[in-house]
């Protein structure tokens, strides 16, 4: 299979059939993710169509790096971009322009599924899957997640940085065994 | 005043994208100079692009998760059309490359009485599937999703496209039905088979301002006047 970062400089160079085999390798992770964060069928088609017509039209955004990593930094921020329409409160954008770093992001994500994810995700504790979930798809603010579950916010940003090292941890045991 | 177990905790924040716009102006102008939250930027980093392939939309979750079987089509469209404007001269006139190709037809002796027909009949054709295409991709048609595809119309015409369809078995096909507004009874409309790949999109010769439904049966080859099946899409209009 040809890699995603080779497609991605096909297509600066206008190659429509790179783009078409980058569009059937990560339309349904993007998909997947709008539908997740909008719960609309409808606008997560209208979000994973955004995002593709906008690598298309500008290739040059993506500045290497692991392509997947880069792609879910863009869906996530359209479809919230969809949520902010609805709420006056929605948290910020994740950074786009930083390149993907580091030697999971590098060698494992190319590999990775949604299945292991689940697995991976299903080993946290729930105080560390559940403001980890209703911050990465629920588009709401770390305080916005303190209300809801009803702990300190300083609790919530404690259990989110420990969730996430630990399935940092899960994920990369699970691929370098 | 934060503490750096404070600040390492608001990067995670950070990298999950939960900070407000000023928060994360702190935390990002924090890792330009803090070379051990940047450690842990990059530590936390994929866990959070890994979140998103949880919700990946394929075989794991049900196709009613899957995107409907006209994005692919919308999107390349757009694409390819532009990929055509490119690399077809806007200055060259359409009738220059159809002079062009009846000039090479008439050299390699293709010309014959019945090429008015044949041209009419393709010309007739070429429209149609460019109306087709049109109408599938403009963002003001309307969409009725169902489980396994979409109705979608645009101005008066009406299309059925549907996905992960198996192919009939010898001797039976698919047969689509319209409810007219105020009608008790479907009418048979058109009959089809999908493509290997389990697509069909398919125009029904109906006017799609008179009817409230349109459905979709298994029926015998040739159809039938009134569904024998149990219909496996319907969707009201």
């Amino acid at each position: 299979m040809e890699d995603a970062g080779r497609l991605m400089e096909r297509v600066q160079a206008r190659d429509a059939d790179a783009f078409e085999a980058l569009y059937d390798r990560y339309h349904r992770l993007v998909y997947g993710l709008a539908l997740r964060v909008l719960a609309d069928p409808i606008a997560a088609e209208d979000v994973t169509q955004a995002v593709f017509l906008k690598l298309w039209s500008e290739p040059s955004l993506f500045r290497g790096g692991n392509f997947g990593a880069w792609i879910v930094r863009v869906a996530r921020n359209r479809a919230y971009d969809a949520v902010r329409s609805r709420a006056a409160h929605a948290p910020s954008d994740l950074p786009e322009s930083l390149p993907a770093e580091g030697s999971l992001e590098e060698t494992a994500l190319a590999h990775i599924d949604g299945e292991q994810v689940r697995i991976a995700l299903a080993q946290l504790t729930r105080e560390q899957r559940e403001p980890i979930e209703l911050g990465f798809f629920g588009g709401v603010t770390q305080e916005q997640i303190a209300l809801r579950i009803g702990v300190p916010l300083g609790t919530v940003k404690t259990r989110i940085r420990s969730g996430l090292r630990r399935l940092r941890n899960i994920l990369e045991g699970a691929v370098t065994v | 005043m934060m503490t750096h177990d404070e600040m390492l905790d608001s990067v995670a924040a950070y990298a999950l994208g939960l900070l407000s716009a000023d928060e994360a102006k702190v935390v990002a102008a924090h890792l330009e100079t803090c070379e051990r939250c940047r450690e842990e930027y990059r530590f936390l980093q994929p866990a959070v692009t890994a979140l998103a392939y949880s919700a990946e939309a394929g075989a794991a979750t049900s196709s009613a998760s899957a995107p409907g079987p006209l994005l692919k089509a919308r999107v390349m469209n757009r694409v390819r059309a532009e990929t055509a404007r490119r690399s077809v001269p806007r200055d060259w006139p359409a009738y220059a490359l159809a002079a062009a190709a009846l000039a090479l037809a008439i050299l390699t002796g293709l010309v014959d009485l019945s090429l008015n027909h044949r041209l009419d009949r393709d010309r007739a054709q070429l429209a149609a599937q460019a109306q087709m295409t049109d109408d599938l991709t403009a963002p003001d048609s309307r969409h009725y999703r169902f489980a396994g595809g979409e109705v979608l119309a645009r101005g008066d015409r009406l299309y059925i496209a549907m996905r992960d369809l198996p192919m009939p078995p010898p001797g039976r096909i698919y047969q689509a039905w319209t409810l007219a507004k105020g009608a008790t009874k479907v009418a048979p409309s058109v009959t089809f088979t999908p493509t290997r790949d389990g697509v069909a999109v398919i125009r029904l010769p109906e006017a799609v301002t008179t009817l409230a439904a349109v459905a979709v049966s298994n029926e015998p080859e040739g159809g039938s006047r009134q569904p024998t099946t149990k219909p496996i899409a319907m969707v009201r209009i």
